[in-house]
């Protein structure tokens, strides 16, 4: 038989740590190196910054704003796809440290994200092979959509002043999404190639403020 | 601090992604011959299958089929219509028709590191009948799936 669990107990999930320390902490700024390593040198990757409030060190609402491109053209399939969008990710982080207030946080998350993309796919100088003909493959400014969620896991560490370097991991969940009839596309804004790895990471540079 | 660090970086390392292409990955269209009363037939003697290519000249598509009753063939990738020709042989009969298959062409995407292919829609058969009595269009949705069949062909069993 199920049983509700108490109400105190359902919020004690979310209460925070009564001392001194005022709740309103102030705020952060951040930016992904790893995608925007892909994005400058890669065929494709993404541009993501984000803004962060510190609740008493423990909770940190999150926006995170980015744009994702890719350009990319295979050498054996000779298949062009080409997309860039803007996206954006709202969510909330959680300090799992018992230290609230130490200069390190190790952050369990949530984000909602979302994008909306247009694709260019083509396969220039496609020969039917039996009757020779010319096959136009081309799939022209085809309008996209996604809805998804990640978990992350991410800490940061305290280098000096307001400054902050930190990984984290995601687990992408796809939620919705509305791709067209010609199969899904490869790489979306955002959310990154659409293969069966559901896992990416960020390097970001934080600044308190 | 320095362990989560190490963590998740082999974490991200790991994470590498992998595409997979699909096993099965040819369209054709595929063909049941049926005799007048809707049972399967095996066609006894020799069915060859030929197009035209874009220079004019034959390519065979089916060479020779003895014993069969049911076949597949391809189709073109992005072309509104093919031009079949079916030559019926035996010792019997030596007959031709022509079959003209009307389609609408759709690229199919997975990943730029899978081929790049086409899907179609059956939109309309006509055929000449000497040695074909009917032709018809069961399933329109030409795609991977090699376990649909796209056409009933009823031959003239009176040649």
């Amino acid at each position: 038989m199920l049983t509700a669990a108490p109400a105190s107990a359902q919020m004690k999930f979310f209460t925070m740590k009564k001392d001194s320390i005022p709740v309103f902490r102030g705020f952060s700024v951040s930016f992904d190196l790893v995608g925007a390593g892909m994005a400058t040198f890669g065929d494709y990757g993404q541009y993501e910054g984000a803004f962060r409030v510190n609740l008493h060190d423990e909770w940190f609402p999150i926006v995170e704003l980015g744009y994702g491109r890719a350009d990319t053209e295979d050498e054996v399939t000779v298949i062009h796809y080409k997309t860039s969008a803007p996206y954006f990710k709202v969510g909330i982080d959680r300090n799992l440290l018992k230290d609230k207030h130490g200069p390190n946080r190790l952050y369990v998350g949530l984000r909602y994200a979302f994008t909306s993309y247009k694709v260019d796919i083509t396969r220039p100088g496609l020969t039917d092979p039996v009757w020779h003909w010319d096959a136009n493959y081309s799939i022209l400014d085809y309008p996209c959509k996604m809805h998804w969620a990640e978990v992350n896991v991410g800490l940061d560490a305290k280098i000096w002043g307001p400054l902050h370097l930190g990984w984290s991991v995601r687990y992408k969940i796809r939620i919705s999404h509305k791709e067209g009839d010609f199969g899904k596309t490869w790489y979306v804004p955002g959310f990154g190639t659409n293969d069966n790895s559901n896992i990416d990471g960020t390097f970001n540079v934080i600044i308190d403020i | 601090m320095k362990k989560w660090l190490l963590f998740l970086g082999v974490a991200l390392v790991a994470s590498c992604s992998s595409i997979e292409c699909p096993l099965k990955n040819v369209v054709a269209t595929y063909y049941n011959i049926y005799d007048s009363d809707g049972d399967l037939f095996e066609l006894e003697d020799t069915l060859t299958i030929y197009s035209k290519t874009k220079e004019g000249k034959d390519t065979i598509l089916l060479n020779r089929g003895i014993d069969i009753s049911n076949f597949s063939l391809p189709i073109s990738k992005s072309y509104p219509e093919d031009e079949l020709y079916f030559h019926f042989f035996s010792n019997d009969y030596d007959v031709r028709d022509t079959v003209w298959i009307q389609k609408e062409d759709y690229p199919h995407f997975e990943s730029v590191e899978c081929k790049a292919e086409f899907f179609h829609k059956l939109t309309g058969v006509r055929y000449t009948k000497h040695g074909i009595d009917s032709l018809v269009i069961k399933y329109s949705n030409v795609d991977y799936d090699d376990t649909k069949i796209h056409f009933y062909l009823y031959p003239d069993c009176d040649h």
